[in-house]
């Protein structure tokens, strides 16, 4: 493949991959993402080439890996095109049965994803509610691209953008149309894209560098992870535009050590984009040029801010510095440089394509577009979801998330990362944007979202978010390490019921003390967590302090597993599954705990027969005393 | 730079651009509290202790005073109740840190935290994560050989791999600047390098104390200014560093200086050039340098001396006061096997000594001498003064000192054994410190200097006066003249006077202006000369030198080095050069003369 020299060698290239392309042909999609991956998704692969091998269909069937669809719940996913049918689940097994029903153009039945509010299965991708809700802008090509391919995304219009800002805009009318339309920082802050670019760009100082920030690490979020594996193009075609903006030429790319697929493709995708002109000298012929640098980095979460990151990329340990003077101003060695993430940087082509007024439309006053989530914890559908802003957090909860679990009660949803905040059932209905969520003390973060049900303790939610990041904290400033310590250490105290009155409001003092004195975002957001379980838990604060009593039965050290002798049916089962040999009894005799062996581990609640329903949990009040022995003898029938 | 006005509290500060607040606090007398910052390196902003809370408008926010850089209009406070209460808890956490530094006790007590809130998890830290150590070591000296390892709570400072491999990662130099720059005491040389820092020793101190790289000689040096030591500074041994260039108001530090030759013409030289002291560790039997108390005049010198190393104060090198000490007279003097010359001085500078240790100390004084020479005006008086002061005078030579104890008594103690030549007896003296009057010998350059001046040495090594009566300052020399120890031991009455005399005689040649020649001098016939230079190997004098003349290499004659000798003449293969009223002319003519008389 030649080198591409200028817009209309694109428009002919791509209508000669079109050309060669059968729209109606039948394409099967196996998805290649981390989520699909880990169900298998390999083998699925291997199963399906191989079928369609034996049965000599390589020319009538195409067959295609694709990054991630979203749906990562229900993996391998598997969908047939041009139909849209969609599979759920597959396994290598089944290769043979779909492939036989695209040739005869029938449905597996089987493999289809039944809709558990009404019951009936659906057949086409589109109408299973977890895609029905999604507005998929940014993410919805993933599913349609092998993301080694470059001819796959500039078949569904890929670098047009690239083409028509470099041909038909000057930088400033890419700044000015990027700053109409109102994208703001996908990575956590939410700056406006448009302006942090005019900084750099009138920043004094050469060369200016732009980055991309695919360091993401909070935990449960893997948005920029997908997108950079799925479709490593996008991102790459929305930092070139944005370098040709800022007047940059060249750009470096942070990609965590975690995320090897992200690395092989993206590294697959620069060199293919310098192959055809995509990247390199005198891109499309414009005279722009522009090169991209690879950066991994070594496992560190505060690595992702911003001016860590970059003292990183100079080699140095990543830690944050002060920033005063932006790193927008004053980068990687001093130098102008523009950090967005991922998100930001694949919202870029989409607003050179469609305008500025096109993207302005979607999503709320102060937050415009979509915004991709990784909605994970307890609810039904797990994934990754992409929604307009300005959404209710319902929705995303209840029709594209499908509920909770079990039939539980929804607690609340945790937004933004570990330095997010806890939003009750009570804001629910809250449109998701940046604004709402800063409103309700917690933030957007880079767009993780956990769901937590009843059985969730929110002291022990704030616990484990600050002992990660008391695990994360760099450590260079002091209230960001000795003060996440302290807190950590006052939380853990609670959990075990060592919790003292006025803890509640030192932990509020010392949160204070953390957004107002740290270094950098970590510390400064770490508070987040705890205090917005105050502010929306209290009670279960106090409940654990005052009374001992963890009211979602989760802290160890306050609850105590009983077995009421009135139910106990003297079945052995949780006598002969308690790892610590804590119960006694035998057949036809009632089984006791010995609180002194046990462990708490709540074998014996989950195993009970739900018919006998014996094991109770008790939090805050004493057990009662075991039944004498000679009381023991189970008398059946006697009622 | 453009400068700019700020507000700090309630005072208005002006501030280059680019300063820091805290910088510009600090310039108007406004102290903030800070750990981490240091002048000489980079700014950190890691202990937040420096907040200051900023207003702009309506809108107020807390900053770190050590990175935030000034800004026309800020209005800045420094101890707003925002900034206090924020501060009182940072030092609460750091006290939970490192409950028992010192630094860190002080600002609690300043800010009225009796006690932390938070819990302790090792009592005996002391090391606050400021990070000093590591970017002094990095930034300044170049080496790096600690940083921190370790994330978050886990964050310590240490060398590569400590402990966890066989394989030598000291790149430490045991500069001691970690150490020295830790605020809490932390830093432990000995926990970071099995090498032992090596201090540099105080020429002007004998050795007595340790002095910097940089440093002014001694107190009344002149000029009065710093030099630094290139041997032992960082900067030339890592190239970098250069702290005090961060610390010298006047930008008076410049490393590129190097040593330059001055040269000036005179006409008279006075050579001054003193003398050595002689070095009593060539005598083994007296213990010097073997023995912690055995020292020599000149450092007991600086022991009483109150810009000493010890203030003035007599003591022994562990800081006890001695209870006895044993001055041993003739060290190196009047002693065939070094120097059979009397020093002059030693009697006189040892009975100053022992008045001042029975005045200071009341230590026991034991002086051994051979005689007491107790020659110019009042000396005498003073020695018997001495002696009423209980000064215990014991003749004989010394013939060795030990820590080999033979009694109770002298055990832990310096034994002096000598021969009481009065009672004819050998005694044993145990002492605290025993000062060697050692004697003072001939610079070690003298002969070089003496070459460079046409000078001659006595047998001991001490330049020769022309005559010791009639000429004792001249020398063979005309215009050279020598003054003091150089010219032999003496005291400071008699170095002043001769030095006197010598200056008399140079200034009657510089108040003549002229000098008067001999009439029987060389002269170079420029005609006959080829300029071989064998004139000028000959001349003792330095008289002759080749000069380039009209393009032609030609002798020319000083003539008022010349002594007409004649040694130039002599050598000269072409005859060109001849001595004035020596001609071949003359001679003949004076033989003709002679010749005719007796023919006649």
């Amino acid at each position: 493949m030649p080198r591409l020299n200028s817009p209309a060698e694109l428009e002919e290239f791509r209508q000669e991959i079109l050309s060669k392309r059968d729209a109606n042909r039948p394409c099967i999609t196996i998805c290649s993402g981390t989520g699909c991956h880990a169900y298998g998704s390999e083998k699925v692969n291997a199963a399906f080439e191989a079928e369609i091998e034996k049965r000599r269909l390589e020319a009538e069937v195409d067959i295609r890996r694709t990054g991630c669809h979203g749906f990562c719940e229900r993996g391998t996913l598997v969908v047939i095109y041009p139909e849209e049918i969609c599979y759920v689940g597959v396994q290598p097994e089944d290769a043979a049965e779909v492939v036989q029903s695209v040739k005869e153009n029938k449905i597996v039945d089987r493999l289809l994803y039944v809709d558990p509010a009404t019951g009936k299965k659906v057949i086409h991708e589109s109408e299973i509610p977890f895609y029905k809700y999604q507005n998929r802008i940014v993410f919805g090509n993933n599913r349609r691209i092998d993301p080694r391919s470059i001819d796959d995304y500039v078949a569904l219009g890929g670098y047009s953008a690239l083409s028509k800002a470099l041909s038909q805009m000057s930088p400033e009318q890419v700044m000015e149309e990027v700053k109409r339309s109102g994208l703001r920082g996908r990575g956590g802050g939410g700056f406006p894209t448009g302006w942090k670019w005019q900084t750099t760009r009138d920043a004094p100082g050469e060369p200016k560098y732009v980055i991309v920030n695919c360091d993401e690490g909070d935990p449960g979020a893997y948005m920029d992870r997908s997108l950079m594996e799925g479709n490593p193009h996008s991102v790459l075609e929305g930092l070139t535009v944005g370098a040709y903006a800022i007047g940059s030429h060249e750009g470096f790319v942070y990609v965590r050590q975690e995320y090897p697929l992200a690395v092989d493709n993206l590294t697959t995708a620069i060199e293919q984009a310098e192959k055809y002109g995509f990247l390199g000298e005198n891109i499309l012929g414009s005279g722009f040029d522009f090169r991209v640098k690879v950066h991994r980095g070594a496992g560190a979460f505060i690595s992702g801010e911003s001016s860590a990151l970059m003292t990183a990329i100079e080699g140095k340990v990543g830690e944050p510095r002060p920033k005063y003077i932006h790193t927008a101003e004053k980068g990687i060695w001093d130098r102008p440089s523009c950090l967005n993430n991922v998100e930001t940087w694949a919202n870029v082509p989409l607003i050179i394509n469609n305008g500025a007024g096109w993207y302005a439309s979607i999503g709320t006053e102060g937050s415009k577009g979509t915004k991709i989530f990784s909605l994970v914890g307890k609810v039904n559908n797990t994934g990754l979801v992409e929604v307009p802003m300005g959404i209710p957090l319902r929705d995303i909860v209840y029709k594209i998330g499908g509920g909770i679990p079990g039939g539980k009660r929804f607690k609340a949803v945790q937004t933004g990362g570990p330095s997010g905040g806890c939003i009750p059932e009570q804001f629910l209905d809250s449109r998701v944007d940046f604004d709402e969520l800063a409103r309700l003390g917690s933030m957007m973060g880079s767009g993780g979202m956990i769901v937590m049900d009843e059985d969730t303790c929110m002291v022990d939610t704030a616990r484990y978010f600050l002992d990660f990041l008391a695990d994360e904290s760099c450590g260079k400033c002091t209230p960001c390490r000795e003060g996440i310590k302290q807190m950590l250490g006052i939380l853990t105290d609670i959990c075990k019921g060592r919790g003292r009155e006025g803890d509640i409001e030192l932990l509020e003092e010392l949160a204070e003390v953390l957004r107002d004195t740290s270094l950098c975002a970590l510390g400064a957001t770490a508070p987040n967590p705890v205090l917005t379980t105050i502010r929306y838990f209290r009670d279960e604060y106090e409940a654990h302090i005052k009374e001992k009593r963890c009211p979602a039965y989760v802290c160890k050290e306050l609850v105590s597993y009983y077995i009421d002798p009135t139910k106990c049916q003297a079945c052995m089962i949780c006598l002969r599954n308690c790892p610590a040999g804590a119960i006694s009894g035998g057949k036809n005799k009632i089984h006791v705990i010995d609180q002194s062996k046990c462990t708490k581990c709540g074998s014996c609640f989950d195993l009970c027969p739900p018919r006998f329903d014996a094991v109770e949990k008790i939090s805050g009040e004493p057990v009662p005393p075991p039944l004498p022995e000679d009381e023991r003898v189970l008398v059946r029938g006697k009622e | 730079m453009d400068e700019v006005t700020l507000e700090i509290d309630g005072k208005e500060v002006k501030a280059k651009e680019g300063t820091t607040i805290l910088e510009a606090a600090r310039s108007v007398g406004i102290d903030i509290p800070t750990l981490c910052y240091h002048k000489a390196l980079t700014p950190y902003g890691g202990c937040r202790l420096c907040i200051v809370e900023i207003f702009r408008g309506r809108r107020s926010r807390i900053v770190t005073s050590c990175v935030y850089p000034v800004e026309e209009g800020l209005v800045v406070k420094t101890q707003s109740d925002a900034v206090v209460k924020d501060r009182r808890v940072l030092i609460e956490l750091m006290l939970a840190r490192a409950p028992k530094a010192k630094v860190i006790q002080d600002l609690a007590n300043q800010y009225g935290v009796k006690k932390t809130r938070f819990k302790t998890e090792d009592p005996e830290n002391l090391c606050i994560l400021c990070g000093l150590c590591a970017r002094v070591c990095e930034e300044r000296i170049g080496v790096s050989a600690i940083n921190f390892v370790g994330r978050g709570v886990e964050r310590k400072v240490q060398t590569p791999f400590q402990g966890t491999l066989d394989v030598d990662f000291d790149v430490c130099i045991a500069c001691g600047a970690c150490a020295h720059i830790c605020p809490t005491g932390a830093i432990k040389l000995e926990d970071i390098t099995p090498k032992k820092p090596v201090p540099i020793l105080s020429e002007f101190e004998m050795g007595l104390e340790s002095r910097a790289p940089i440093y002014i000689p001694f107190p009344q040096a002149i000029p009065n200014v710093a030099t630094l030591d290139r041997d032992k500074c960082v900067h030339f041994a890592t190239g970098k560093c250069r702290i005090c260039e961060e610390f010298c108001e006047a930008n008076a530090i410049d490393f590129e200086q190097e040593d330059e030759i001055v040269e000036v013409e005179v006409g008279t030289i006075i050579v001054a050039t003193g003398y050595d002291q002689f070095d009593p560790s060539v005598i083994p039997q007296y213990g010097y340098k073997k023995y912690d108390n055995v020292l020599t005049g000149l450092e007991f010198e600086r022991i009483t001396c109150a810009g000493g190393p010890t203030q003035g104060r007599i003591q022994l090198k562990d800081g006890r006061q001695p209870e006895s000490v044993a001055i041993v007279h003739c060290v190196g003097s009047r002693d065939q096997n070094y120097h059979e010359y009397c020093s002059r001085v030693c009697c006189m500078y040892g009975l100053k000594y022992a008045h001042l240790i029975r005045e200071f100390t009341k230590a026991e004084v034991y002086e051994f001498y051979i005689d007491m020479r107790c020659f110019g005006e009042a000396y005498e008086e003073f020695y018997k003064r001495c002696s009423e002061e209980g000064v215990n005078f014991i003749r004989g030579k010394v013939g060795k000192i030990t820590d080999q104890a033979m009694s109770e008594e002298e055990r832990g103690k310096l034994v002096v054994v000598a021969e009481d030549t009065l009672l004819g007896r050998m005694v044993r003296v145990p002492v605290d410190m025993v000062i060697l009057c050692a004697a003072l010998q001939n610079r070690s350059d003298a002969a070089d200097v003496a070459s460079r001046f046409t000078m001659s040495q006595r047998a001991d090594g001490f330049f020769l006066e022309t005559h010791p009566k009639l000429a004792p300052v001249n020398t063979p020399t005309d215009g050279v003249f020598i003054a003091g120890c150089c010219a032999g031991p003496k005291d400071i009455p008699d170095t002043v006077a001769q030095a006197s005399a010598a200056a008399s005689k140079a200034l009657s040649l510089i108040s003549k202006g002229t000098v008067t020649t001999e009439a029987a001098i060389s002269h170079v016939d420029e005609t006959i000369c080829h300029g071989c230079g064998r004139c000028e190997e000959i001349c003792t004098f330095h008289a002759p030198t080749v000069i380039s003349k009209n393009g032609s290499l030609v002798s020319s004659v000083n003539e008022a080095l010349c002594k007409g000798c004649g040694a130039c003449a002599v050598v000269c293969p072409t005859g060109a050069i001849s001595i004035w009223h020596f001609s071949q002319q003359q001679i003949d003519s004076l033989l003709d003369g002679l010749l005719e008389v007796q023919h006649g």
